[in-house]
């Protein structure tokens, strides 16, 4: 009885760490959109044709939804593999740099660290990154990111198998589904001036470039609006 | 359509990149010259994908029902709708506009 208490007080802890800044109803927010984004994107992949055991796979194994997003929308525009697996790796430099931010304060051992490179997305290293102890910042880490994943991976798998009960997927408009979620995942950082300036030189040159050159090209040309950020700071 | 090998392909690029950052990567060392630019880059690959998918078909440029569902879903975006309503009504858009014409 006293162990069980002790089991569930330890769990509870893992997701609300006390003495942070991390709050419940922020990992509620997180918890609720990254189950609907798992959901609404497994659905369009099995309905695009994928199928529903290879998509589980892909939100445990890649567990993120911009790689997968980005491959389909290359291919499904005409791209050849190599140029949609190109891009699906591209888009997920980010998370490199998030792992390598956070790193430092993690725990000393690579093993420990290996895992927890896993499950960095953008919300949960910047929520621990707010914490001013190493140990603040692991806690609140594994808390974010339980909060971000266990709705991530359950929404994925409930998308799988809804997307594979939906019939008649060509009346759906899918082609247009690929850009809409990609559009929404980037809205945010468009407020900015500097990014919108980016993200529309990136836009320009990938159709500028799309009948004059093979494919993988353009998009290897709007890559290189991302030298923009380098102008006028020093 | 994503298959097993393309999913094997993705999953190991995405976490080798990952692993690379949380075990390898020294962010001090690495120069802020090179963070400014891996930091945007992928808003910039997403931005050239979002348009070559929005009007582009097969390596020619091609403006049907489904630029007007995008442009649909960039509406839902601005007014901060949740993203299963901006893909569905993307969806519904072009598939309608489809059946009407």
């Amino acid at each position: 009885m006293t162990a069980g208490r002790a089991g569930l007080a330890t769990v509870r802890s893992w997701f609300l760490p006390s003495g942070t800044a991390f709050t419940s109803s922020e990992g509620a927010t997180l918890g609720f959109t990254y189950f609907t984004v798992g959901l609404t994107v497994a659905v369009l992949h099995v309905t695009e044709g994928t199928s529903p055991w290879v998509m589980l796979a892909s939100v445990f194994l890649v567990n993120s939804v911009t790689p997968t997003l980005a491959y389909a929308t290359v291919t499904a525009s005409g791209g050849s593999m190599t140029a949609g697996i190109l891009s699906g790796w591209l888009v997920s430099t980010r998370f490199g740099l998030f792992a390598a931010a956070i790193a430092p304060r993690l725990w000393k051992s690579r093993v420990k660290r290996a895992i927890a490179a896993h499950a960095s997305f953008d919300p949960n290293v910047a929520m621990a990154m707010r914490e001013d102890t190493d140990d603040k910042v692991q806690r609140v880490y594994v808390a974010s990111s339980l909060w971000l994943c266990v709705p991530w991976w359950i929404g994925g798998t409930l998308g799988a198998v809804i997307g594979a009960r939906l019939s008649d997927p060509g009346a759906l408009g899918l082609d247009a589904v690929f850009p809409a979620a990609l559009l929404a995942i980037i809205w945010p950082q468009l407020q900015r001036w500097d990014l919108l300036t980016i993200a529309l030189v990136a836009a320009v040159a990938a159709i500028a470039l799309v009948e004059l050159t093979p494919g993988g090209v353009p998009v290897l040309a709007a890559a290189c609006a991302s030298l923009l950020s380098l102008r006028g700071r020093r | 359509m994503l298959t097993w090998m393309v999913v094997v392909a993705l999953a190991l690029g995405v976490y080798a990149q990952r692993a690379a950052g949380a075990v390898l990567i020294d962010t001090e060392r690495l120069s802020a010259t090179w963070q400014r630019v891996l930091e945007v880059l992928p808003l910039a690959i997403i931005s050239g994908v979002v348009a070559l998918a929005t009007l582009s078909d097969d390596g020619e440029l091609a403006v049907d029902a489904r630029a007007v569902g995008v442009a649909v879903a960039a509406v839902c975006a601005w007014r901060k709708l949740p993203m299963f309503v901006t893909v569905s009504a993307a969806a519904i858009t072009t598939a309608a506009l489809r059946a009407a014409t």
